[in-house]
């Protein structure tokens, strides 16, 4: 027989092959997801690539002991009970909170989840010398729950933390801190890279198959606790394409069922071919952060107020072909805690101008400044146009501002070293562009404003500090009434916007397209998505 | 012919260390201190530490390329600083991928410079001529990330034939040599195999129409010998050069592929390669081009044996 | 990408020095070429729109307007329509030109001065010199001038002198190699012999009897240079690696306005037809001067 034949017969039986895989399959329903990072976040426990990876590889896999309400789309979510049923500071001492957990709960590898699967969490990211100790989950955490001082196990179901300081938005931290199985961790011979690949939760979704810059496979967790989130879809395929525009192609083509963040510029595409374009309100702003230490450009209030003074925010808007709205602050004018401040964010270029003038600076001759961004990815938005656009902005009123462009995952980095660490400092890096969450009050306001979260010890990025909003911030600690506790962060975030702690721009609304395939998916008005809400 | 062997052999040895030199300096090369190249920022201090002695970098500059080169050797490339994971294992899987894609534009890039070579060459001056010439300037003219943006809009939105992205419906960790898989391989690959159908064009031509101008040509010709007998004895002699040429362009492929591997999100080294670049992940952007430059060097040594095995002008010895 | 130029059949040598009748031969064979004179015309349009932009420019190439963004060809007051900032293509394109020719030709320039001073020099002095150079010039040679340059950019990080750089170190083991092999074929040439006997300095015999030889094939083989140089440039700044925003460079324009290929295919083709064109007025420029220069044989 020649060869060439028998190629052809060889190819001639794959095909049939091929189609019986098919219909063997034919009875799971499939939702493939193409995501805007460049990898599958870190599938470990604690996701890497920020807030946006935590839909992805966070809570399908895992549950965290204090849980946000993500599969509401109709008004915000709240905290409700995750892994723990109940919490509780201690009336006597303030500073301890008593958390009491779930029973029945079994990681995906069939161990029982208890008191000390916590505490071996606790230590895995927070106890270097732990033997579970894990620095890449610890990175990625760390700065998340900053108040945990120390903890202990009361008993079988019963665990204490302690916070540093009295601390009543400590139960805000917790949605990002997730529980994995020690069992699996020993069994896979106590390594973590192991791990990543045969991970165990308690969550929503069992991980099937991890093809590193791929592809994740999740299975949907027929045994998982809450009856009320059982997977509406039985395969959910996360498919890395930072692209925006290969993901929007790949959805045209048929080749996923939903994209997050499509390029603004192809909706009416999108829509001409019946595909559905989902957003909702999202407590998101993008901003650039400032530095105020010594020597940063952006230390004088004038340089501040007038960057926030020459963006027009609605052309920004008009970019990103409406999926955004203007920003006022840190937070929406709705919020409770956007209070009164007497900065009003808008477009004058005269008051900025003569703010500039003030400073010492014009167009002839402008202040220069380095401004480190993202290519693009989860809640950056249309990250190279729109810094364009801002640098253009900028120029008018005498700022020269230059970027240093990175992947996310290194934008994470240097925004977790803060303005003062080497890998900025050494470039001359006095700002950052990041989408921020602000989604609850510690996320939208007292990380960024406490001077004791001031980098590394958190993501107090540029080194604010104001002994009023210490003290403000100080009381809200020790608040444990929501109304009193509103009022105080109205007052802080009222200071953030007067001393143009940031230059705000606009507030995104998380898109996402949907082919007509996809029946049903809710989207939470946070950046916590529940892929539990997929139906196909 | 040993001998010669041989002598390729012994050849190629220097220029393959000189490849990991050029790769163990792009560390040097990257701004700032050498140890924030090659660490995380926020790596505990065991890490530093197991970091520090790996590159040996209190070591004189010698050393640390000794040591390093030890364990590239030894197949240790050294861990990603963005994913944690080993390098080797990455950039293997990726250039199965690279191959693949590199290997079968190459493919149709020889078949295609070869046919249009042979008809322009043959019909020297005429309209077949100048097609094939107009599309060989084409071909290396062309910038083909371009040319990979304008087909995916023609030929997997506007006429969805092929895929858009990816390397095969379940990853490339499943690929199979079926039609499935292999719709996933089209689009990338015409577009990478543009340059060496270009180039192969040219070459093919000019030595086609150069032997049929030369005077032992015609004469066999005038005693009557077969035009296939003509066109046996013209690829037999210009087999040699499009071998060594089509070898090369492999390697330029391989290397090339970057721009076509980011439009198509194909998981290959060219991705690789991006994603190391804005990750200032320098051990796998080293590994990734150390791994690379080894199949260049091989390739150009295979390329180098095999020339003259099969050129009729060269003794057989 | 066509960083791959064949290395150029081995170069005729004639006994004689190229007189300035040789060159005049040359240019008026250009002149009659069709394709060449086809070729320059587009050429000498392109690098024209892009040094006079300053002036000719209808527009601000900064400037933008959210309002006016990516408005078809033809608009009243856009004649190439705008970009995705609302700024005039045209005057984009333009100013555009500047960078991408700059990135283009730069490298090509400095490695053809560079490259023909290195082989000169150990085409002539010869022996292990000669061979030192050129052994570790075929370093370079191990690496796909696609994958030097992403690596050099990749390590320099992005920006435009860094890409010029590793451009530029991409073209200079080929150049060198061109003029040694050149070098070494004048050099067994019978009147240097006879100059060098005369007592003439090494430095004068370059300058007077080499030099005009070797300038010749290294000329052409440089101007086979350009396209490449043009093309793997655009590629480095489509990348990200290459000019940073907002200057105005084809390769940059073409990935930021890829995703108006639906709304306004037309005006996100624009930057990348404008390579390609360039590109192939370079290639067909090239094969021209090549052909012409040829006529020595």
């Amino acid at each position: 027989m020649n060869p060439c034949k028998l190629k052809i017969s060889k190819w001639l039986l794959a095909l049939p092959l091929a189609f019986s895989l098919h219909t063997e399959l034919h009875a799971e329903t499939v939702a493939r997801y193409g995501i805007s990072m460049a990898d599958i976040p870190l599938t470990t426990g604690q996701p890497d690539r920020g807030a946006g990876a935590y839909q992805f590889t966070g809570h399908t896999l895992y549950d965290p002991l204090i849980a946000w309400e993500a599969n509401v789309g109709t008004r915000p979510g709240k905290l409700i009970p995750g892994l723990a049923t109940e919490w509780k500071v201690d009336a006597k001492d303030q500073k301890k909170w008593v958390f009491t957990l779930r029973k029945g709960v079994k990681f995906h590898d069939d161990s029982e989840f208890n008191a000390d699967s916590v505490i071996w969490n606790l230590d895995k990211v927070l106890a270097d010398k732990a033997a579970q100790f894990d620095a890449k989950q610890s990175a990625q955490v760390r700065p998340r729950v900053p108040s945990i001082d120390s903890y202990r196990k009361l008993g079988d179901y019963s665990v204490e933390i302690t916070t540093k300081e009295i601390d009543a938005l400590f139960p805000y931290q917790l949605p990002w801190f997730l529980i994995s199985s020690p069992a699996q961790w020993e069994k896979l011979g106590k390594d973590w890279n192991k791990v990543a690949s045969q991970p165990s939760g308690t969550g929503p979704f069992k991980l099937d198959k991890l093809v590193p810059r791929e592809r994740a496979d999740l299975v949907k967790n027929t045994a998982y606790w809450d009856k009320t989130r059982l997977a509406k879809t039985d395969r959910i395929v996360l498919v890395p394409i930072p692209d925006a525009m290969t993901r929007a192609n790949a959805l045209l083509n048929g080749q996923v069922d939903i994209i997050e963040t499509p390029p603004p510029d192809v909706l009416p595409q999108l829509k001409a071919s019946g595909f559905k374009l989902v957003q909702n309100v999202t407590p998101h702003v993008w901003p650039y952060h400032f530095s105020t230490y010594p020597g940063s450009p952006w230390t004088d209030i004038r340089v501040r107020k007038a960057a926030n003074l020459a963006i027009d925010r609605d052309a920004v808007v008009q970019l990103m072909s409406g999926l955004a709205s203007p920003a006022k602050g840190q937070v929406d004018a709705s919020s409770p805690w956007f209070g009164k401040p007497t900065f009003k964010l808008g477009y004058d270029l005269a008051a900025a101008r003569k703010l500039m003038a003030e400073a010492g600076y014009s167009q002839a001759k402008p202040l220069k400044a380095k401004i480190i961004i993202a290519q693009g990815g989860t809640g950056q938005m249309l990250s190279l146009p729109m810094n364009e656009f801002v640098q253009q902005s900028l120029a008018e009123v005498g700022i020269d501002v230059s970027f240093e462009v990175v992947e996310l995952e290194n934008l994470y980095r240097h925004w977790r070293a803060g303005a003062k660490g080497d890998i900025n400092a050494s470039k001359n890096i006095t700002a950052i562009n990041l989408g921020y969450v602000t989604a609850d009050p510690f996320y939208a306001i007292t990380r960024f404003t406490d001077s004791k979260y001031v980098a590394p010890n958190g993501v107090n990025w540029g080194g604010y500090n104001n002994p009023k909003v210490d003290a403000a911030l100080e009381k809200i600690r020790t608040t444990f009434d929501t109304k009193t506790q509103d009022g105080l962060l109205a007052f802080v975030h009222q200071s953030m916007v007067d001393d143009a702690q940031m230059l705000w721009v606009v507030h995104d609304v998380n898109p996402h397209a949907l082919s007509p395939k996809v029946k049903e998916f809710v989207q939470a008005q946070h950046w916590f998505q529940d892929l539990t809400t997929i139906r196909m | 012919m040993f001998a010669y062997i041989l002598k390729r052999l012994i050849y190629a040895i220097p220029i393959a260390l000189s490849v990991t030199v050029v790769s163990f300096i792009l560390v040097y090369l990257a701004p700032g201190d050498p140890l924030s190249a090659i660490a995380p920022a926020d790596a505990p201090e065991e890490v530093i530490i197991a970091l520090r002695s790996a590159y040996g970098l209190d070591q004189p500059v010698p050393v640390q390329y000794g040591l390093w080169l030890m364990r590239a050797v030894q197949g240790d490339l050294g861990l990603s600083i963005a994913t944690g994971r080993e390098v080797t294992s990455e950039v293997m899987r990726a250039v199965g991928n690279t191959l693949l894609l590199a290997g079968f534009a190459a493919l149709i890039g020889v078949i295609a410079g070869c046919l249009f070579g042979a008809l322009a060459g043959y019909r020297h001056g005429s309209w077949i001529d100048r097609i094939a010439t107009a599309l060989s300037v084409i071909g290396v003219s062309i910038p083909h990330y371009w040319l990979g943006l304008v087909l995916t809009i023609l030929f997997s939105i506007w006429r969805p034939w092929f895929p858009a992205m990816g390397a095969g419906p379940g990853g490339s960790s499943e690929w199979l040599w079926d039609l499935e898989h292999f719709r996933y391989l089209v689009l990338p690959a015409v577009t990478l195999s543009v340059i060496p159908m270009g180039i192969i064009t040219r070459t093919v031509r000019a030595l086609v129409a150069d032997m049929l101008g030369q005077e032992f040509v015609s004469a066999l010709r005038a005693r009557g010998l077969s035009g296939v007998a003509v066109f046996r004895h013209v690829a037999k002699n210009t087999a040699p050069t499009v071998l060594a040429v089509a070898g090369l362009q492999i390697g330029y492929l391989m290397g090339g592929s970057i721009l076509v591997e980011t439009v198509f999100a194909w998981p290959g080294t060219g991705f690789l390669l991006n994603t190391a670049i804005f990750q200032r992940d320098i051990p796998l952007l080293q590994g990734t081009i150390l791994v690379l430059c080894m199949f260049f060097v091989v390739l150009n040594l295979l390329v180098d044996i095999l020339q003259p095995m099969i050129d009729p002008r060269m003794g057989r010895a | 990408m066509s960083a791959t130029l064949p290395l150029p059949s081995p170069v005729a040598v004639s006994a004689a020095q190229p007189s300035r009748s040789y060159w005049a031969v040359v240019w008026r064979q250009l002149r009659r070429d069709p394709m060449a004179l086809a070729a320059g015309g587009v050429l000498l349009l392109i690098i024209a729109a892009a040094v006079f932009a300053p002036w000719l420019a209808p527009a601000d190439p900064y400037k933008a307007s959210m309002i006016k963004r990516l408005l078809p060809i033809g608009s009243s007051g856009f004649l190439l329509g705008t970009d995705e900032l609302g700024r005039d293509l045209l005057t984009r394109l333009m100013y555009g030109g500047r960078l991408s020719l700059l990135m283009g030709v730069v490298p090509v320039l400095a490695a053809f001065g560079i490259g023909t001073a290195i082989g000169l020099f150990a085409g002539y002095v010869g022996g292990k010199v000669n061979m030192v150079i050129m052994r570790v010039l075929d370093v370079f040679y191990a690496f796909p001038s696609v994958l030097l340059a992403v690596a050099i950019s990749g390590a320099l990080g992005p920006g435009l002198s860094n890409s010029l750089i590793a451009l530029t170190l991409v073209f200079v083991p080929q150049v060198v190699r061109v003029a040694e092999s050149v070098t070494i074929q004048v050099r067994q040439l019978d009147y240097i012999e006879a100059a060098r006997m005369s007592g003439a300095s090494a430095f004068s015999i370059i300058r007077v009897h080499v030099l005009g030889n070797v300038l010749g094939p290294v000329f052409v083989y440089a101007t086979g240079l350009l396209s490449v140089s043009m093309i793997l440039a655009s590629g480095l700044s489509f990348l990200g690696l290459g000019v940073k925003p907002p200057e105005p460079e084809w390769g940059l324009m073409l990935n930021t306005l890829r995703s108006a290929i639906y709304s306004n295919p037309w005006v996100a083709a624009l930057p990348g037809l404008l390579i390609f064109v360039t590109s192939i007025a370079f290639n067909l420029l090239a094969d021209s001067v090549r052909s012409a220069m040829d006529i020595r044989r």
